[in-house]
């Protein structure tokens, strides 16, 4: 009986396991099944080179959303790392425990605010802000920026606070000891030792800004051009996938699932190359 | 409904592109479009039904002095050659052009009246619904877009084209150039219910007291 028990507990734990396995799977089937076909209809160098989009004569071209993803992503990053590192650093290292203890849990929460109320927000106040500053329309790149690097500014700062934490104490001390200011034994200790950390941190980051859709597309303008101003409308892969899919049918709607496969290949190649280098630096 | 208490209708946005495809997969009872079916949409054996006439007001900032755009101007705006309200006896500003997505049928229709085979440029903000192009020409004082008569409210401002202002009256007369119908469709016999639906909104009161606040109604004009 107890036997039984166990050997059904066990295999309970491996089905859940396979799931998310199988799940995997099943969703990269479906986006290439739905995708694949349209390159029957156009060649994958003019769906990955052409910067023309429109669907209404058939043409698809995605280079102008490829380039626009690329540029909001690396934007939202370059904005919102020094930001979220610089917030850990604080956290870790010299916010008294008062402070930590209402500092952390609002950092927290705004990693669990929804990204529809950040789209919502951006349209509200950033837009506005952008528009003052720059002109235009306030629906543009760097608006998704501000807003794509408050959203993954909580991710950053979390995963480099532990890192951080978990530093040994003794090293500090040492450091300390040995006649470093705070800040040098901040920068000659802490920091090199949690370089990783922060690495894998940007990646999660980076992951999610680059998938990130309904926030995006709210603010972005989603104009089907290459980027030229930053202070212009432009699209990103998600935001274009998001705005279309739910009218697209036929050759239109393959075109957004090949877009998807692009996506996943993208954001995959991207996280294998970061941490390719990460492993050799460290 | 007030009026059928025990009824409930169930409405989706998302553009007129959206409601062929749900009326055609049956996903919704009616769809509701402002465009004309095309191409693969005229073998799928929907029911044409049409509502209601729409005008397509355009509009801009409340601080813009424009207060007339001619046709052959609006293609220009549109098509991209026309960057700066000074070539229309405006301020010296950046036009910041605002346009609705490829599923919308006032974009089909607008297209279709003003551009005629021209293409709009890309240079522009695309926003998926008429109630977005409102809230960013409320906002941004260099802009201009288009929407559908009766979502004009105070926060925006309407201009004449080619000296006509678009309104109930002169879309009735017809001499307002931007305007379209509003349809519904439906797919196969519909239950009683749809129908009851259906004959209500083409039925006197509805038509005379609630359509023709904000559109041209079809019957009992």
């Amino acid at each position: 009986m107890k036997k039984l028990r166990e050997l059904l507990l066990v295999n309970i734990f491996m089905i859940s396991a396979l799931l998310a396995v199988i799940g995997v799977l099943m969703i990269f089937i479906f986006v290439a099944v739905k995708g694949l076909p349209l390159f029957s209809v156009v060649s994958i160098k003019d769906f990955l080179l052409s910067s023309d989009w429109s669907p209404s004569t058939e043409t698809f071209g995605i280079l102008p959303f490829i380039i626009g993803s690329f540029v909001v992503t690396f934007g939202a990053l370059i904005l919102g790392t020094p930001l979220a590192v610089a917030t850990a650093i604080f956290l870790a290292e010299i916010a008294n425990p008062k402070v930590r203890d209402t500092i952390r849990p609002a950092v927290e929460l705004l990693a669990g605010i929804p990204s529809v109320v950040y789209g919502f927000f951006g349209v509200v106040i950033i837009v506005p802000v952008i528009r003052a500053m720059f002109g235009g329309s306030g629906f543009c790149i760097m608006t998704a920026w501000v807003v794509l690097a408050i959203m993954i500014l909580p991710t950053i700062a979390m995963i480099t606070e532990d890192s951080i934490s978990s530093v040994p104490r003794m090293y500090r001390m040492s450091s300390l000891a040995l006649g470093a200011t705070k800040w040098e034994m901040i920068r000659t200790c802490v920091l090199p030792i949690t370089l990783p950390g922060i690495i894998n941190a940007v990646i999660l980051g980076m992951g999610r800004a680059i998938g990130e859709t309904i926030a995006v597309m709210m603010v972005i303008g989603n104009a089907p051009i290459i980027p030229v101003s930053l202070t212009k409308p432009a699209s990103t892969i998600t935001s274009v996938i998001a705005l279309e899919m739910g009218y697209a049918s036929g050759n239109h709607q393959n075109a957004l699932f090949a877009m998807g496969i692009v996506l996943f290949l993208i954001s995959t190649s991207l996280v294998a190359v970061v941490k390719a280098t990460s492993k050799r630096m460290a | 409904m007030k009026e059928f208490p025990r009824y409930r209708v169930f409405v989706q946005g998302g553009g007129s592109s959206v409601g062929i495809e749900a009326a055609g997969t049956g996903a919704a009872q009616i769809g509701m479009t402002s465009r004309e079916l095309k191409g693969e949409e005229l073998k799928s054996s929907l029911r044409v039904i049409p509502v209601a006439y729409d005008a397509i007001a355009v509009i801009v900032n409340p601080s813009n002095k424009i207060k007339n755009i001619s046709e052959d101007q609006l293609r220009e705006i549109y098509t991209g050659k026309i960057k700066n309200w000074k070539d229309l006896g405006g301020a010296d500003m950046e036009i910041v052009l605002v346009n609705r997505d490829e599923a919308s049928g006032t974009r089909e229709a607008f297209g279709k009246k003003i551009l005629g085979k021209a293409e709009f440029t890309k240079d522009a903000v695309i926003q998926p619904g008429n109630g977005q192009v409102r809230s960013i020409i409320s906002s941004a004082k260099a802009s201009i877009g288009y929407l559908s008569l009766g979502y004009v409210d105070k926060s925006v401002k309407v201009v004449a084209v080619d000296n006509v202002i678009p309104t109930i009256g002169n879309v009735r007369k017809g001499v307002y150039p931007l305007h379209r119908k509003l349809y519904f469709l439906t797919k196969g016999k519909q239950n009683a219910l749809t129908q009851r639906f259906i004959d209500f909104v083409l039925g006197e009161k509805v038509q005379k007291d609630i359509v023709s606040v904000e559109f041209v109604p079809v019957r009992h004009k």
